[in-house]
């Protein structure tokens, strides 16, 4: 029991993280119908920037979000414009491709500057953790969770209640509905992608104190963030968040139940089983 | 000579001028070791051959018929275990190993094709990436079967007997004709495919598959064939490769990035032709080699010993030669989609145009 309890909340906390990345594509693919196969690629970056602040300026990786999130928005409001608004229009492979080239030249281009190697980023709190009863919590985790909820629920608000927000969301229900009634969807397209890359760059900062960081580190998350997204419906925001923290559960649960090399591919037979059985996602709203 | 004929996506004529020009090609690279012996420039011919094959199988399934696979790893993988494993374990040789490989890879692609073309688009990319990391974790995880991430070390090929002929997998040479013949094969199959009622299948599939299965062909048989005959070839890539670079383990021929190469290879050369995919290894090949191991230039005496450029590649790019592949793929979808081979077409036929006008000026209207 202490076991189950222990895995189910280790599972909740890292899903909370993978919920912020699978967000970041959702908004994105709901407002763009693109699927942004760099998205694991802009955490990546996200981990760098937040190492390298850390070890030159020292400042914690939890404070370097201030700083990592707004650079991340740039940098994903930069690729919008750039490269991704040219192909809104291409087929679906051809957006594929290009976001996987995307991926391919930062990869690659900071295996360039930084090599290689590994890095790791310790903190005073990096293996400490609190103890309740006979389940212990890891204190960077529960940090990272908390900051992860906190900007989730900021987000929701954001897209609710505010003009913006609900201009991000009319877009992403009909496009030329949306262009009709005076939204510009063309600045919605390049706030949505710098959204989403800064939601995926603060999860790179907020596990950096956790996690090995190495330039190939993004295209397991890539693989992770679809997961999430297929599973709770392809642009619901909502579906994203269960998404993320179910997947986290699975992963957890699968490395104590079945083994712990086998809980990826645990969740990746689940994400087959969806897509078959029930491609609109587990909230089941279809869309076509 | 006329670009188009050489198997184009709206002709789908080949030539005889065509059919020519391929079989001088091979032969020129048959008879080109008497000449130049360099083991770099042979290994380099190697590595070119067997990104044709892979191009040309992904070419199968995804130019003519469509269906945009980005799991093809799954394949190659298989292919390149199946012919290490027979070997090592068995002491059965590549040649008759091989022929096992593929029917992995056949019956593989059917359990794979009988899930996965279900789905469509986004969709289905995503299942094909899934089950190729499936298969790569389980390649990782069950030891016992595949060794894990220790991999396989091939110990030695056994000599090869035809009659008197006896040949010994020592030197770059032997792998050099293998790959070319097999390169050879793989094209004249692709050739085949093109110009049957296969070929017209696939090809009605990837234009509308709805129009396709109202006209009366069934989706998931035709959609199955073109995987098992691309999952055949790539398999038969992987094979070979396994004899060749001597060590492979899951993520090496399982992982993500094959997949995404073999992608590329087609999509930088340009879809559904026989000749894009050889644009596509050419052009890819010689730069990622190049950055991969920068001292084969100092061996074909490009550049001195000491040159100061190859050990800042050595030092840098060593790791990043997939950098080439990202920065050309994007360049590629943004401003010529249909490849180079795309680009091409449009200059010859600029070219022609201008001719046209110049020498007969009363029928160019």
């Amino acid at each position: 029991m202490t076991v189950f309890l222990q895995s189910v909340i280790s599972g909740i906390l890292v899903g909370g993280i993978y919920a912020l990345i699978g967000i970041g594509l959702t908004i994105i693919f709901g407002v763009m119908r693109v699927i942004n196969f760099a998205h694991g690629e802009l955490m990546m970056l996200g981990m760098y920037a937040t190492w390298i602040v850390f070890t030159m300026l020292g400042l914690d990786p939890f404070v370097s979000i201030v700083l990592v999130a707004p650079l991340l928005f740039l940098w994903g409001a930069f690729l919008q414009k750039v490269f991704i608004n040219r192909v809104l229009n291409a087929l679906p492979q051809n957006q594929i491709l290009l976001t996987i080239g995307l991926g391919l030249v930062m990869s690659n281009t900071v295996m360039l500057i930084f090599t290689s190697d590994y890095r790791i980023l310790t903190t005073s709190y990096s293996s400490s953790s609190y103890t309740l009863g006979e389940i212990s919590i890891s204190q960077p985790l529960l940090f990272a969770f908390l900051i992860t909820a906190a900007i989730t629920a900021a987000l929701y608000w954001f897209l609710l209640k505010t003009d913006t927000g609900q201009a991000i969301r009319a877009t992403a229900q009909d496009r030329d509905a949306a262009q009709l009634m005076g939204i510009n969807v063309r600045a919605m397209s390049v706030l949505a992608f710098g959204i989403g890359a800064a939601l995926s760059g603060t999860a790179g900062a907020l596990i950096s104190p956790t996690y090995y960081i190495f330039p190939q580190v993004g295209s397991a998350f890539t693989l992770k963030a679809f997961v999430i997204v297929v599973l709770g419906g392809m642009g619901s925001v909502v579906g994203a968040t269960l998404g993320g923290v179910l997947v986290g559960l699975t992963e957890s649960l699968a490395a104590v139940y079945v083994a712990s090399g086998l809980k990826e591919l645990v969740v990746f037979v689940a994400f087959l089983a969806v897509l078959l059985f029930k491609p609109s996602g587990l909230l089941g709203k279809t869309r076509a | 000579m006329d670009l188009r004929s050489l198997g184009g996506r709206g002709q789908r004529g080949f030539g005889i001028v065509g059919i020519l020009l391929v079989l001088v090609a091979i032969a020129l690279l048959a008879v080109f070791p008497q000449f130049v012996k360099k083991p770099y420039v042979l290994h380099m011919g190697v590595v070119l051959f067997l990104a044709i094959i892979q191009g040309q199988a992904w070419n199968v399934v995804g130019g003519y018929a469509g269906q945009y696979s980005v799991g093809h790893a799954a394949y190659f993988g298989i292919g390149a275990y199946t012919t290490m494993m027979l070997l090592e374990m068995y002491k059965i040789p590549p040649w008759w190993g091989i022929w096992a490989a593929i029917a992995n890879a056949v019956i593989l692609s059917l359990v794979i094709g009988s899930i996965t073309f279900r789905l469509r688009g986004p969709y289905f990319v995503l299942a094909s990436i899934s089950v190729a990391e499936i298969i790569r974790l389980a390649a990782l995880h069950f030891r016992g079967l595949t060794r894990g991430a220790e991999g396989f070390l091939l110990s030695e090929i056994p000599a090869l007997t035809i009659g008197d002929l006896s040949i010994e997998f020592y030197t770059k040479r032997p792998f050099y004709y293998a790959a070319l013949a097999l390169a050879a094969l793989t094209i004249a199959a692709n050739w085949l495919v093109q110009h049957s009622k296969l070929g017209y299948y696939f090809q009605a599939i990837r234009e509308d598959q709805d129009a396709a299965h109202s006209l009366g062909i069934n989706l998931p048989v035709y959609k199955n064939v073109a995987l098992a005959i691309s999952a055949a070839l790539t398999a038969w890539a992987g094979g070979f490769y396994a004899m060749f670079v001597k060590f492979i383990d899951p993520n090496t021929v399982f992982g993500l990035d094959v997949s995404v190469q073999i992608v590329l290879i087609c999509i930088i050369g340009g879809i559904g032709t026989i000749i894009g995919p050889v644009i596509g290894a050419m052009v890819l090949v010689p730069l990622s080699e190049v950055l991969r191991n920068p001292k084969g230039l100092v061996q074909l005496g490009l550049l001195p010993q000491d040159s100061a450029l190859v050990a800042f590649i050595e030092a840098r790019f060593a790791n990043a030669h997939l950098l080439v592949y990202g920065i050309l793929v994007v360049v590629v979808i943004l401003f010529a989609p249909d490849g180079v081979l795309g680009v091409i077409r449009k200059a010859t036929a600029r070219v022609r145009r201008r001719a046209g006008a110049a020498g007969e000026p009363a029928t160019a209207g």
